[in-house]
């Protein structure tokens, strides 16, 4: 038994959302043959089939690229701080991607570790995530290298399946089923298991390379092309590194936190001119050495979904993919 | 709703012109229900900011006995030093902490204490001496050895005067070749090896030693010789920082965040880091 949804009941639904005053955001066609995820103006909008995923990742529904920590206003000496109190309106990410969703537990606990990132967490509270299985991949595509399918339920409050006219609803929440409830069919159809891309590399020989072979020339071998553009890390759907700036002038303005990326030969130069990371090849390695030992072992998961957005998206068509598949010849 | 990354407002206090282009400020809450619950190690670090430029990591070099002020010192090098430069008594800035894991000072009881630091990186060191000498029967002999480039460029130097009459603490200024001025009282030459020939004895001892990594590469093979283990040499990692709070991913080196595990780590601890700092 299962649940189901036709696709014309699913596009009314999602009218009915928005109507409610709820924020939608799925993959929308921004420019010809560009998928991005983004607000929805209408649940038209909607890109469902034809592509593999959108060039961005959902990150920036919880984490924005550009997001208020507090406002400033001096007058003679004294400074008067604000911050933000609006109210962050119902959200729901329509049409994930089952490595867009995987992304959410993984970044909780950064967030949410020692002390609690309230910025965060309103946004993630207020957030329910609809995934899509997948039911295609390309060559750039690794999610079962990294423990993750097609069909991975982590970080969803809803799976939906394709079924040609409908889609198999399997509500993973409470929150998920709040959206559904009632919405749904019986039905005797379920989705087909659908094979994802064979294992490319082994996190665990990948963990045990990055710790042991640190100086290893290979960093710097298999990173030559990198120009440091971080296009990978800011389409990631788990790079969370962000840097924390004042914009306005000495009367007024704002603190806000901006991503950043550790690929940017700024992010770890100190004050005197060192670097400890002073080329491409120590900061591939430490985008590595984060997502597949420092977060491992901190965390218990690895910090990758396997989505291939750090390949599609580099100028140079490296990626976590072309690095890690590498080591086996390093 | 307050969250983590809004600074407390502070009252500037006090501005001290170190060096031509070193100054040191105090600072007050404005807030004095957060003055009274405020509490830190010496050894932790804050983020003070100045409004319209950005936030800066500095030590937080006052001794955590001194409950009316906290202080901080810093190099003119950039953006948000050149806008903490310009201000004056009475003006505003914002400051966050005490975060990082500050001096074993617990640790360190029953110890002679010695203290090697080049440059601006006297004040993480001055902030540990007057706590030791404030709790002066726990601790043993306290030798500092204190370099900078040049004499205009030692900080804190009339502490240093100061710390020099007290009881059972030896004072070794130096400068490096060429810094030295005609009526310089000093030693002249780089700390380690102005530390080596000073024949500081190193029985139960613990060294803090903080300064450019060249200066505390070169240190260590003196300490070594001098019979001491990697478990008892710290130092005070600076990895750029943006947080504190072990979220913007920033000061990795290898498995620790430095502003949540650190920045205090033994040699022994660093050894089994990766050389990412």
């Amino acid at each position: 038994m299962s649940e189901i949804i036709s696709k014309a009941g699913l596009r009314e639904l999602a009218k009915e959302w928005i109507a409610q005053g709820k924020a939608v955001a799925g993959p929308v066609q921004t420019k010809p043959g560009l998928v991005m995820y983004a607000k929805l103006a209408s649940a038209d909008e909607i890109v469902w089939k034809g592509f593999v995923r959108p060039a961005n990742s959902v990150k920036e529904f919880v984490f924005p690229r550009h997001e208020l920590l507090c406002t400033y206003k001096m007058e003679g000496n004294r400074v008067e701080l604000a911050n933000d109190e609006a109210e962050i309106p119902a959200q729901i990410l329509l049409a994930v991607r089952p490595c867009d969703a995987a992304a959410f537990p993984i970044l909780d606990h950064v967030f949410n570790w020692d002390c609690r990132d309230e910025l965060y967490n309103r946004r993630r509270g207020a957030t329910t995530v609809i995934a899509l299985a997948c039911e295609s991949h390309d060559e750039s595509c690794f999610c079962t290298s990294v423990g993750l399918s097609p069909q991975a339920e982590r970080g969803s409050d809803v799976m939906l399946f394709d079924l040609g006219e409908e889609y198999e609803v399997r509500c993973l929440t409470d929150k998920g089923r709040a959206l559904f409830a009632g919405k749904t069919q019986p039905s005797e159809r379920t989705a087909p298991t659908c094979m994802g891309p064979d294992p490319r590399f082994n996190p665990e020989q990948v963990k045990q390379f990055v710790d042991g072979q640190f100086t290893s020339p290979y960093w710097q071998e298999a990173t030559l092309a990198c120009l440091g553009c971080g296009a990978c890390a800011y389409n990631c759907p788990t790079c969370h590194c962000f840097d924390i700036v004042d914009e306005g002038n000495s009367q007024h303005g704002e603190r806000v936190r901006n991503w950043d990326s550790c690929q940017f030969a700024q992010f770890t130069l100190h004050a005197s001119g060192h670097n400890p990371r002073p080329d491409q090849g120590s900061r591939q390695r430490q985008r590595v050495l984060h997502k597949f030992s420092i977060y491992p072992e901190k965390f218990g998961e690895i910090l990758c979904t396997g989505c291939g957005n750090c390949t599609r998206n580099c100028p140079e068509g490296q990626g976590m993919l072309t690095l890690l598949t590498g080591i086996e010849h390093a | 709703m307050p969250d983590i990354y809004t600074p407390d407002l502070m009252e500037v206090v006090n501005v001290r012109k170190q060096t031509p282009d070193v100054k040191s400020v105090r600072i007050q809450f404005q807030n004095k229900a957060r003055a009274s619950q405020f509490d830190f190690r010496v050894g932790q670090f804050g983020i003070f900011s100045a409004f319209g430029s950005g936030e800066s990591t500095f030590n937080i070099c006052s001794s955590s006995n001194w409950k009316d002020s906290l202080e901080f010192c810093f190099r003119k090098v950039g953006r948000v030093t050149e806008a903490l430069w310009r201000v004056e008594e009475g003006d505003t800035i914002g400051f966050r902490g005490p975060y990082g894991n500050g001096y074993p000072v617990e640790k360190w009881e029953g110890k002679n204490l010695i203290f090697l630091g080049g440059g601006i990186a006297m004040p993480p060191i001055r902030c540990a001496v007057w706590y030791a000498l404030e709790n002066r029967e726990k601790y043993g002999d306290i030798t500092i050895v204190y370099g900078a480039r040049t004499v205009a460029d030692l900080v804190y130097v009339d502490e240093l005067a100061e710390w020099a009459k007290r009881d059972r603490v030896r004072v070794i200024q130096c400068v490096d070749p060429g810094g030295q001025t005609p009526d310089w009282k000093g030693e002249v030459g780089f700390v380690p090896t102005v530390f080596e020939r000073s024949k500081v004895a190193a029985e139960n001892s613990v060294a803090l030693v903080i300064g450019p990594p060249i200066m505390i590469k070169n240190t260590l093979p003196v300490l070594e010789k001098l019979g001491m283990g990697p478990d008892s040499i710290y130092t005070s990692l600076e990895n750029r920082m943006k947080c504190g709070v072990g979220k913007c991913g920033r000061c990795n080196a290898g498995p620790v965040y430095v502003c949540k595990e650190g920045p205090v780590f033994t040699m022994e601890q660093l050894q089994m880091l990766p050389q990412d700092y």
